[in-house]
């Protein structure tokens, strides 16, 4: 079908001011976060409940069109690129919190609700939605599960898959699927929910999500602790960990990104230091301070260079905030920010660091390195210039060779971001052949006719 | 003809950097401080969309289309996003560069120029008095209404806008330039010396505002030296994308009050702070390094200024109010001041001071009343005047004359109480004869 019938078709269904068609919308919502990637689809629709969605999907299985959803396009790796071009679905329409049920500690959305807008909207009522993203602020709450989503609470609290109670999708031949509930146990059949929380957008259009609540903690301590190099930081995070605390938050940072955010926070973060670890401890108040003593002790024992703890609420508040903005503000020195998202276990984060910056000497790279260290995830960022070819193809040899220990160390090539378009050929290192075969055979189960976020996650003649 | 120097579809002149498009690495967290986006919804009406548009043309991926113009204009230029940029990024102002080529590529409509002298006589009670015919010309482009008049097809406005319009305008006066000495001398023991740079909107429309920032600058011990000569900042002509104006007028003033020799350049007008900050940008190609670092080093918003040498409370009389107050975009985003406004309220005796919700989101001037007429756009001011409400105090305090003018007339128009006050003229009220 040409595009201006169907365009008539879509605008029948969700409405004129539901459809966009002009190249220069369309040219905008075809990308992501993720640097260098770009496809134009050829209609963009904003369903505002899951009929819309229901008939969108129709639609587009009546004339073979393929359909990419978008949250609100931060993921980074590619994920809501619609790279054959089609039918891109926005949920930035579908915003509402339908319920918040104190009795079931629950809380029920549409599946385009800001991740902040539902945290905000449950602490009013005193209670706590854990999984926050440096992305909070804008992601959307599907955009989260279909990514699973971690943060900076992910080592005490868990990351989006543990909150996740239920979910109703549209899958790609249009019919309805609800998996899950607010029962807290749920083992009829198979796993379907789990299935679809990380899924990138290929097994169904998330439509209304139902999320666990919790008691938020009573107290809490932040600490910033620098270090003159950045490995007795990695040490310190493994000690604090084998001392069996296990704080709500231990963020690192190196020098390149302390330097890039305080650019931008100008809150007085010490340049000249290797590294930084942010950690807070959270929950009842006799146990926050017993904590709080024993990560200090070993901050100590580690050799930090200095132990500063946040003075109030709103200076620890200012901490975290700053920290959430470590990847954009490393984007402020050079035209392309290169990310990645290596995960290691938390013993080998010290040896990690190291290899990092071992390549980072051997490729000539400019490299910043942050991420969530209790979760030993982090995120090497290589500081260059797309239009520098030395430059990039150095850049894909660093990641190729940090790949390649990770995964050696048993770690993996996606903590958090995904595979979507840009980490198909390192997954299928991880996984392997017949990893990659019966993936591709769950995702012919629930969208045979492949037009479902296609091109995602494995190559199409990929084995 | 493609120029060799030009960048994709951009013409060379004027054009925005390869680079400040590439800075932009798409994280989206400009998006929930922008208002056009908050508005419409539309990626494109949102600075990451905006960025991606004009990179879009550097690329010659597409061309300079009647789409871009629009969002150039549609853009309130009121700098959230660069405020909420991680990355350094400044989509206001790429597409404040991108109007300037909207002149160089298209030709403009045959109504802007009516309404123009419609303007002209609407707004010159006596044309005789002002130094310059083109005065109230860059005050109608200043409040955003020639904005409102190049977007009117866009917002659909209905055909009674124009009387609304005209209500909205308030009375002009003899300009206060005419009137103010030049020389106002230094009250109790004398600090410095400080050239005051009168905005063409304080001086015809508020000018006892100003009168009273001259007042209280020479109560807290500064000579202030008002030079006649002084022409209009530029902002409004950079906002319009004419660039050549500004740099003619930029270069005037730069030189006629670096001659002065004084220990500061003040303003209470944050358009023209912001503005006199950007000469050294505008007037890079001079290349008179130090002269332009110089400038840039002595102008400070009046707020800013005072902080800095420290205010001297012991005289102040007590004004026993409670009063919140509205960061303007051009103080707050442009210049980052917003922490100077707050402790000077709260160093007056007497005052009550209430922070509003969201205080820092744009009062919707720049659209000004435009945007009153659809049911979406009614939620930009009504958002503000909410806040104010709910922090209940008895005046609503800025420091710019445009939020000034949206705000008065938004509380007029909703039944609200509160007057509007600049934050100088709270100060004047505290500080005796
Ligand atoms: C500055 C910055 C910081 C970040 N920090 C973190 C972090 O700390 N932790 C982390 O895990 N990630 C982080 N991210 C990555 C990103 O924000 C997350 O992956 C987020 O979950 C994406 O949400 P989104 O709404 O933007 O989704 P999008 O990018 O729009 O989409 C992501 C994927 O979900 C699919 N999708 C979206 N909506 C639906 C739906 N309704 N149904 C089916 N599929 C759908 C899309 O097709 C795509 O594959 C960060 C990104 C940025 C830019
Ligand atoms: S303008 Fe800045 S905040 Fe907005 S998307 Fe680009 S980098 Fe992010
Ligand atoms: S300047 Fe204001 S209106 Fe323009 S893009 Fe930035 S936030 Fe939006």
């Amino acid at each position: 079908m040409t595009t201006k019938p169907l365009i008539d078709q879509l605008c029948r269904q969700l409405g004129k001011n539901n459809v966009l068609w002009l190249p220069e919308d369309l040219l905008v919502l075809g990308y992501d976060s993720t640097p260098g990637l770009h496809a134009t689809p050829d209609v963009v629709v904003y369903p505002t409940d899951s009929e819309q969605v229901k008939a969108v999907v129709k639609i587009a299985c009546d004339h073979n069109i393929p359909i990419t959803p978008r949250g609100s396009g931060t993921g980074l790796s590619g994920g809501s690129i619609p790279i054959n071009g089609g039918i891109v679905i926005c949920t930035n329409k579908m915003n509402k919190i339908l319920e918040i049920d104190e009795e079931n500690l629950t809380a029920t959305c549409q599946a385009g609700v800001v991740t902040l807008d539902l945290f905000n909207a449950v602490a009013e009522k005193g209670l706590f939605y854990p999984p926050d993203p440096g992305s909070q602020k804008i992601s959307t709450l599907a955009g989260n599960v279909m990514e699973d989503a971690g943060g900076l609470r992910g080592l005490k609290y868990g990351v989006t898959r543990d909150y996740v109670m239920a979910l109703k999708c549209v899958l790609p031949d249009g019919s309805l699927l609800a998996t899950g509930g607010k029962s807290v146990k749920d083992v009829a059949g198979y796993a379907f929910k789990d299935l679809l929380i990380g899924s990138e957008g290929t097994l169904g259009i998330i439509t209304e999500i139902t999320v666990k609540l919790i008691p938020p903690p009573q107290d809490k301590r932040t600490f910033l602790a620098y270090f003159d190099d950045i490995r007795s930081a990695g040490k310190a995070v493994s000690q604090i960990i084998a001392a069996k605390i296990i704080p709500s938050t231990m963020e690192i940072m190196d020098k390149a990104t302390i330097n890039c955010v305080e650019d931008y926070v100008k809150i007085g973060l010490p340049r000249q230091m290797a590294a930084l670890l942010l950690i807070e401890v959270d929950g009842h108040p006799a146990v926050v301070a017993e904590e709080a003593e024993g990560v200090e002790r070993i901050l100590m024992q580690v050799g930090a260079a200095d132990v500063l703890m946040a003075k109030n609420p709103e200076h620890a508040a200012e901490l975290t905030a700053a920290r959430r903005t470590a990847l954009s503000a490393l984007a402020r020195v050079s035209p392309t920010t290169l990310l990645e998202d290596a995960t290691v276990p938390r013993s080998m984060l010290a040896d990690t660091f190291a290899l990092i910056e071992l390549l980072t000497e051997k490729y000539q790279l400019k490299v910043g390195t942050f991420g969530h260290a209790g979760d030993g995830n982090l995120h090497p960022t290589v500081l260059c210039d797309e239009r520098d070819e030395d430059e990039m193809q150095r850049a894909h040899a660093f990641y190729d060779e940090l790949y390649e220990q990770v995964l050696a160390w048993g770690g993996t090539v996606s903590g958090e971001h995904g595979i979507g378009i840009a980490k198909k050929d390192y997954l299928a290192r991880q996984i392997g052949p017949a990893g990659v075969a019966v993936m591709k055979r769950i995702k012919q189960a629930f969208d045979p006719a492949g037009l479902l976020n296609p091109g995602k996650i494995f190559a199409d003649g990929q084995e | 003809m493609a120029d060799p120097k030009s960048l994709g579809n951009f013409t060379a002149q004027d054009a925005p950097t390869y680079e400040s498009l590439l800075q932009c690495m798409r994280c989206g967290f400009c998006l929930p401080t922008c208002p056009t986006f908050a508005l419409t919804g539309r990626e494109r009406s949102s600075p990451r969309g905006r960025v991606a548009l004009a990179r879009a043309v550097a690329e010659a991926k597409l061309p300079f289309t009647e789409a871009i113009k629009e969002e150039a204009f549609f853009c309130l230029d009121c700098r959230a996003c660069s405020t909420a940029c991680p990355s350094g990024v400044n989509p206001g102002e790429v597409m404040e560069i991108c109007r300037s080529q909207v002149h160089q590529q298209q030709s403009l409509p045959k109504w802007q120029e009516s309404f123009r002298n419609f303007i002209l006589q609407k707004m010159l009670p006596d044309p005789g008095r002002l130094e310059s015919s083109m005065l109230p010309a860059r005050i109608y482009q200043k409040l955003g209404i020639q904005w409102l008049v190049r977007n009117s097809r866009i917002l659909k406005l209905g055909p009674r806008w124009f009387e609304k319009a005209e209500g909205m305008l308030p009375e002009l006066h003899t300009p206060l330039r005419q009137r103010i000495p030049e020389l106002n001398l230094a009250k109790g023991e004398k600090r410095g010396r400080v050239g005051f740079f009168l905005g063409c909107v304080m001086t015809l429309m508020y000018a006892e505002v100003s009168r009273q920032t001259v007042r209280v600058l020479s109560h807290q011990g500064f000579d202030v030296i008002t030079p006649k000569l002084q022409k209009c900042c530029g902002a409004p002509h950079l906002t319009e994308g004419d660039r050549e104006t500004t740099r003619q007028l930029a270069a005037h003033n730069l030189d006629l009050f670096l001659e002065l020799d004084v220990d500061a350049i003040v303003t209470d007008c944050a358009g023209c702070s912001a503005a006199l900050k950007e000469y050294e940008e505008i007037l890079h190609e001079r290349r008179e390094i130090d002269k332009l670092a110089k400038f840039r080093s002595l102008v400070k918003d009046v707020s800013e200024f005072l902080v800095e040498w420290g205010l001297r409370t012991e005289q102040l009389q007590p004004v026993n109010r409670s009063v919140t107050y509205h960061d303007p975009c051009h103080l707050c985003h442009a210049q980052g001041i917003s922490k100077q406004p707050r402790e000077l309220l709260k160093a007056i005796p007497g005052v009550e001071f209430r922070e509003m919700n969201e205080s820092s989101w744009c009062c919707g001037s720049a659209a000004t009343f435009s945007l009153k007429f659809t049911a979406e756009s009614q939620n930009i001011l009504d958002r503000k005047l909410n806040n104010v409400q709910n922090t209940g105090a008895d005046i609503l305090i800025t420091a710019n004359p445009g939020c000034h003018l949206q705000l008065a007339w938004g509380l007029r128009e909703a039944g609200m109480p509160q007057p509007v006050m600049h934050l100088m003229e709270l100060l004047g009220q505290a500080t005796p004869e």
